[in-house]
């Protein structure tokens, strides 16, 4: 395999792709990368990317590039990023540890004994750190899978692999906190060393801050679970009764409806607008309630007022000057002209000439007429005459 | 008169209406607070027991219930049904929906792109008894009936968000309690 030479070399060629290393990292999680997108970062130079892939920093995969898992897993672990959580690290400490006081208690050498003990310092150093990291991560790691995971069966079966990784991760502390305080006592008798004093404290005041904060990641995960299990209980009987109900069978296959009678809730019932009548009192008195039956009764005059009907138009025909003269009959006249002459009336009436042709009946009704309009200035004889079968008293004037 | 809310109480209450722990309207939330006070609480319970309602407490939640049933069995069936309906369709769009969930009509909207089942469901909707056309239509239909049954309720206008009351642990409770005996349940399918 084609590697870097030395620190520099890695240095300097990491330094010069950072945008197109940092950018990989960032989306690592999110979307595939393609070449294509890459090389817009290397300035359209392939050879810049052929240069990574053959120092093995990132590899290709049909078309698609990734971090190598290597660097990836080193950029994470620094950058205190990890998803995983590597629980193998702990446990190698302590093999080490284990291994490095050995070799201590064995050497007579002061130097090389020296080197041992730098050596133990350091690991124990880290473990602190390595073991501080992984409770972090275990954390992070399980709200994300609760919040995030969308397949139940999944999110369920994450969780506890997470919790037993959680139990992994208490183990390892006890094992630590054993191997200070019980098992390697000779050791610590005989390293009588002043740093090494404050790395173990510092190491085990960073323990103790995991113990805590795994109790309350116990509590997150068994009250996640639960919650997952009820959800997942619901959601499984929702699902039976919406398949007994599609197929009408609920009624008959679960106790739906001796449940259902029992419950007398107020959200079952219609909700009824409950009319009430208005206090005649309050009509009278109070003065809004005045102002509101003037609004309706203006509201109610209005509705009143009909739209007049128009009118047919009157047609010409109608508008024309039509005149119809009648010829009237002028009863004063007739009777001035009859005080004039000696004739009885009836006779006078007989021959008189009127403007207009006047039959025998209309003659005698003007008789009649004249006869009860004038009578003060007539003289009514008892004699009578009979003319076209028709008898009359004799009138003369006065 | 016990408190000087009693009458909004009964106001809420009255209409089938729950009073919520989680509800934004600061109206409810100071009955609630009211109502929280366990004196309270009984005082108001003998009150309108007099008048023939029951004050219950739930989780997280109060309402009414009556002494004498008003209403028949197929009505309360239906509306049972009705809300399994409902339940489902919301659960088949996120799994997480519950107490406090938080959602808009046009994400519901968005989802059906991509979820057959959801679409199914509320094409079931609609025949029944959504006469919408725009799935937009539907699904704000399908809100508004929950809405109205005060289980959710609009908590941003400008935004549409809604949110999922305590009440709806009325429901959960409902359809927990209902029991499918063991030979049927081994006959549904998974």
């Amino acid at each position: 395999m084609n590697t870097f030479n030395d620190i520099k070399e890695l240095v300097t060629s990491l330094k010069r792709e950072e945008k197109l290393i940092s950018e990989m990292f960032s989306k690592r999680k999110s979307i595939d990368y393609r070449l294509s997108d890459a090389l817009e970062l290397v300035d359209y130079e392939e050879s810049r990317i052929d240069l990574l892939i053959q120092k093995s920093v990132i590899r290709e995969n049909g078309g698609l590039l990734e971090l190598d898992s290597q660097f990836l897993e080193f950029f994470e672990q620094v950058l205190s990023v990890s998803e995983e959580i590597n629980l193998s690290y702990i446990d190698e400490n302590i093999k080490n540890i284990k291994e490095n006081i050995g070799y201590f208690l064995n050497e007579n050498n002061e130097t090389r004994k020296y080197s041992y003990l730098r050596l133990i310092k350091k690991t124990f150093r880290n473990m602190g750190l390595i073991t501080l990291r992984s409770v972090v991560d275990l954390r992070r790691n399980i709200e994300n899978t609760f919040k995030n995971e969308s397949n139940y069966k999944n999110k369920q079966l994450k969780l506890k692999n997470l919790d037993e990784k959680r139990t992994l991760v208490t183990n390892l502390i006890q094992q630590t906190l054993a191997l200070i305080n019980q098992e390697e006592i000779t050791f610590f008798n005989r390293a009588l060393d002043e740093e090494l004093n404050r790395i173990i404290i510092s190491l085990k005041h960073q323990l103790g801050e995991c113990s805590h904060n795994l109790i309350e990641i116990e509590k997150q995960i068994i009250d996640y679970l639960n919650q997952i299990k009820q959800q997942g209980k619901f959601l499984e009987k929702l699902r039976k009764l919406k398949y007994l109900k599609d197929n009408f069978t609920i009624e008959a296959e679960t106790d739906i409806r001796k449940i259902i009678s029992n419950k007398n809730q107020v959200i079952f019932e219609t909700r009824t607008n409950q009319s009430l009548n208005l206090s005649i009192n309050f009509l009278r008195e109070n003065e809004k309630a005045f102002e509101s039956i003037k609004k309706i009764a203006k509201k109610h005059k209005n509705r009143l007022h009909f739209k007049p009907e128009i009118a047919d138009r009157i047609s010409t025909e109608n508008l024309a000057n039509n005149t119809e003269e009648e010829i009237m009959i002028n009863l004063d006249e007739i009777r001035n002209r009859f005080v004039a002459t000696s004739d009885n009336l009836f006779n006078f009436i007989l021959n008189y000439d009127f403007n207009k042709e006047v039959d025998f009946n209309e003659r005698v009704t003007i008789f009649c007429q004249i006869v009860s309009q004038y009578e003060q200035e007539l003289t009514i004889k008892d004699n009578f005459n009979i003319t076209n079968g028709i008898e009359y008293a004799m009138v003369f004037s006065k | 008169m016990i408190t000087k809310y009693t009458s909004e109480i009964f106001d809420v209450l009255r209409k089938g209406q729950f009073i919520c722990s989680n509800s934004p309207d600061n109206e409810i939330q100071k009955l609630y607070k009211v109502l929280e006070d366990d004196q309270t609480f009984e005082d108001l319970y003998e009150y309108f027991y007099q008048i023939n309602y029951i004050l219950e407490l739930g989780n997280e939640y109060f309402y009414f219930s009556r002494i004498e049933n008003n209403t028949d069995l197929d009505r309360k069936l239906e509306k049972a049904f009705h809300w399994i309906d409902i339940l489902d369709f919301f659960k088949t769009y996120d799994s997480s929906f519950d107490v406090g969930f938080r959602f808009s009509p046009s994400e519901i909207v968005n989802q059906l792109k991509n979820n057959a089942d959801l679409k199914n469901k509320l094409e079931k909707f609609k025949k029944i008894s959504v006469d919408k056309k725009s799935y937009s239509d539907s699904i704000k239909k399908i809100i508004e009936k929950l809405e109205k049954d005060n289980f959710i309720t609009l908590e941003n206008e400008i935004s549409e968000t809604y949110k999922v009351l305590t009440s709806l642990n009325y429901l959960k409770d409902m359809i927990t309690t209902i029991n499918i005996p063991e030979e049927i349940e081994n006959e549904i399918p998974e």
